[in-house]
């Protein structure tokens, strides 16, 4: 019997883990990928011309195994590892609504490779539902998670400026990644042009300046490579295997069980609590239940849905903690990969050393400084360039001394910024288990309906209008537009199946992400999102998985659950 | 520029001279360019082999600094059919290689593996500006139309020169001689003077 189990390892699983280890509970973390370890289980080392196949992954594995993941811009042959297969983990989409699932089953999860983009929401985020009617009102406000957003921040190490702007609340910041000379003159540009619009250097979980507490952990200053989706074995961008895990390990309360998939959580009719999580393992197929006295189920937003809806009984017939019968609704994603980019013909003769983790960000605007024609807004991330050999050698026809010639020239200022949207929840977008169809665990997959609104459609449109216009404000001349955004799914920041809420009919968990039916089922992945804001959210999931357990402690020790 | 730049420039002007020879002035005859591209174990066929060969060293040839060939570009494209190229992708770029061969059997009489670097030039320049001119891409499609990039006239010839263009630039030789590449930069700096001696910086990113 433990304390605690906390089902999944990645961003926040092993916060959440850390958090009750540090607090004394004797932890078990539940992962259904296999173990991997800090340092040997990366490519970072991987020069160029080592990598397989020029960094490409077979053709034929692609179509037959990764036709799904090979869409997210960060996989390579260097990483694939570190992508499920679609094959082996199916879930369907009706035909005319893809939905890109993109995942990594192993120890530590989407934190290997995520984007390390950090930003807070804001108090106007948290207010969003209760304000415009749509989703359930977040049960908590900004200033319930803002001693916990610095907490995270502290531990994780952000670089980033303090900016003193109401819509995206400072931090406690590591040193920034300066903007290069082209971003300074286009956040002149922006900044004079159009008052009330920012551009300020990235936010991002990478140590520009490693911090004792950093360096106890084993982790080290940025080295600037941009190689971190292959593991980082410097440990200088926070992951679960270089900094969380390792955190919880060092307290002697935290066991690890990996392939293991999760078939249910038991719940106790009589007590009306949870008390322990069945789970199969991934190679032998052995089923076997772990029990513990809190459960905290960080398995991903839709990992967390499919287990809840799956762990079904005469007490919840429609799945566990389900009583509002709002699991599975509500999904959002960011409107992601509307693109302009534009070259600055008359950007400045310099350039710059080494390949920064983050580039330059546009804070959200509309709604806030300026009006829109629809409800919440956008910000941007970006960088500008020197446009690179590729498109050099490529870019035009041309053969011999031709290409060599052009190739070896510094090439002119490339500027692009895109656009990260919010979608409003809707419950029509809808995770559910496929009537039918099992995984070849017996468990049964899930079917994920989701759509863009005409809320994000009218969005879609003003990002790149207002994209435009920023890039050309600083001279830009605008030679590619990405107008559609990618399938929803694809900017990877799934989120509100089970929301956070006030009131126990329209929402599953309240303002500790406490199960409204559950008392000691605590649920703190993305699933647990009321809105989504524009702004890249696992700084927030982080920040909620340690209020959580703090919280969830206290009731523990107060008897109370 | 200091000491050590300069040690850096010589040393690179020595290794360009050594990699030359004789004879480079007017490129690889037809039998120096099967013999500097040799492979142990070819998966491609000794004539598309040879086609390969005379194609990249076309793309980029040696000149004062080292060429396709020198960066053993036909050796990993072969790797690239044999280990990442599907069946359609292996017919693709096989049919490409034969336009290129048949367009020399044409006009010139012979394979375009038999002819001089300057004849090789002069067949493939007008083919690679229009085999290049870009047309509309067809609509729809799942994931990022930017990572899609453009569509081709002609797009095995379009897929044949990007690889050879990829393979060569990301080599160790082409990451030395004509890019710079810094595994490990270890710090970042913004804002950097340009020199007349400044490159632009490799490595396998999209940007």
């Amino acid at each position: 019997m433990f304390d605690a189990i906390v089902i999944g390892s990645g961003m926040s699983g092993a916060i959440a883990a850390k958090e009750l280890c540090e607090r004394g509970l004797k932890t078990l973390v539940i992962e259904r990928g296999r173990k991997i370890e800090h340092g040997v289980s990366y490519t970072d080392s991987l020069q160029p011309w080592e990598l397989p196949n020029a960094g490409m992954v077979p053709e034929e594995e692609v179509a037959r195994d990764y036709p799904v993941q090979s869409h997210c811009y960060a996989m390579t042959s260097a990483n694939k590892a570190f992508w499920v297969k679609d094959s082996d983990h199916p879930y369907s989409t009706p035909a005319d609504k893809p939905f890109d699932w993109i995942r990594g089953n192993h120890l530590g999860g989407r934190s290997l490779m995520w984007g390390r983009q950090s930003y807070r929401l804001s108090p106007m985020d948290f207010e969003a539902n209760a304000k415009d009617g749509h989703g359930s009102d977040w049960p908590i406000r900004y200033d319930d998670l803002a001693p916990w957003y610095d907490h995270i921040e502290r531990f994780i190490g952000v670089a980033g400026s303090k900016e003193g702007l109401a819509q995206l609340p400072d931090g406690e910041f590591l040193p920034p990644f300066a903007l290069n000379d082209a971003e300074v003159l286009f956040k002149q540009a922006v900044e004079s042009k159009f008052p009330g619009r920012n551009v300020i250097p990235g936010r991002v979980a990478n140590l520009s300046k490693a911090q004792p507490h950093h360096e106890e952990l084993g982790r080290v200053s940025c080295q600037v490579r941009s190689l971190c989706e292959r593991g980082c074995s410097y440990g200088a961008y926070h992951s679960s295997l270089s900094s969380s895990l390792p955190a919880a390990t060092r307290t002697g309360n935290l066991t690890i069980v990996t392939d293991a998939i999760v078939h249910s959580i038991v719940h106790d009719p009589k007590t009306g609590k949870v008390t322990g999580v069945r789970v199969i393992d991934a190679n032998t197929k052995q089923g076997q239940l772990y029990e513990a006295k809190i459960i905290f189920s960080c398995a991903s937003t839709i990992g967390t849905t499919q287990i809840l809806l799956g762990s079904t009984s005469e007490a919840f017939p429609n799945g566990l903690a389900n009583r509002s019968d709002m699991v599975g609704r509500n999904l959002m994603d960011h409107l992601y990969g509307l693109t302009v980019a534009g070259v600055l013909p008359k950007g400045p003769n310099t350039f710059y050393k080494g390949r920064r983790p983050t580039g330059l960000y546009i804070p959200r605007f509309r709604n806030v400084s300026e009006p829109g024609s629809f409800l919440r807004g956008y910000g941007y991330q970006g960088a500008a360039s020197r446009m690179g050999w590729r498109s050099a050698a490529l870019g035009k026809p041309g053969l011999g001394t031709d290409i060599k010639d052009r190739t070896r020239k510094l090439g002119p200022w490339m500027l692009y910024i895109s656009g990260f949207g919010e979608m409003l929840p809707n419950p029509e977008n809808r995770v559910t288990l496929h009537p039918t169809r099992t995984d070849k665990w017996g468990i049964p997959i899930v079917h994920i309906e989701c759509a863009f609104g005409s809320n994000e459609q009218a969005m879609t449109k003003q990002i790149i209008a207002d994209g435009k216009a920023m890039v050309e404000a600083a001279g830009g001349m605008v030679v590619n537009t990405s107008a559609t955004p990618g399938t929803p799914g694809l900017g990877i920041h799934e989120m509100g199946t089970a929301c956070m809420g006030k009131d126990p009919a329209k929402s599953v968990l309240n303002g500790f992400n406490q199960a409204h039916d559950i008392p000691n089922l605590f649920i703190t992945d993305g699933s647990a999102m009321a809105s989504s804001g524009c702004q890249n959210p696992s700084l927030t999931y982080m920040a909620l998985s340690a209020r959580a357990a703090h919280h969830a402690t206290e009731f523990l020790r107060g008897g109370k659950i | 520029m200091n000491d050590l730049m300069a040690l850096d420039r010589r040393s690179l002007i020595q290794q360009m001279l050594a990699l030359a020879g004789a004879g480079a002035a007017v490129g690889f005859s037809p039998a120096a360019l099967a013999k500097a591209a040799a492979r142990a174990k070819p998966y491609l066929s000794p004539t598309h082999y040879a086609l390969v060969t005379a194609v990249a060293d076309t793309i980029i040839p040696r000149t004062d600094t080292p060429g396709a060939v020198d960066a053993g570009v036909p050796a990993t494209f072969d790797a690239l059919i044999a280990n990442w190229a599907s069946p359609d992708r292996r017919h693709q770029l096989s049919h490409a290689l034969g336009e290129i061969d048949a367009l020399a059997r044409e006009k010139k009489g012979m394979g375009f593996a038999q002819l001089s670097a300057t004849e090789r030039l002069a067949l493939l320049t007008p083919y690679d500006a229009e085999a290049l001119q870009v047309v509309p891409s067809p609509a729809g499609g799942r994931g990022l139309s930017m990572m899609r990039g453009p569509t081709f006239a002609n797009p095995g010839y379009g897929k044949l020169k990007e690889l050879i263009v990829i393979l060569y630039y990301i080599s160790e030789t082409a990451l030395t001689h004509e890019l710079t590449y810094d595994h490990t930069p270890g710090e970042w700096l913004p804002s950097v003077p340009v020199t007349p001696d400044t490159r632009p910086s490799g490595g396998a990113g999209l940007f």
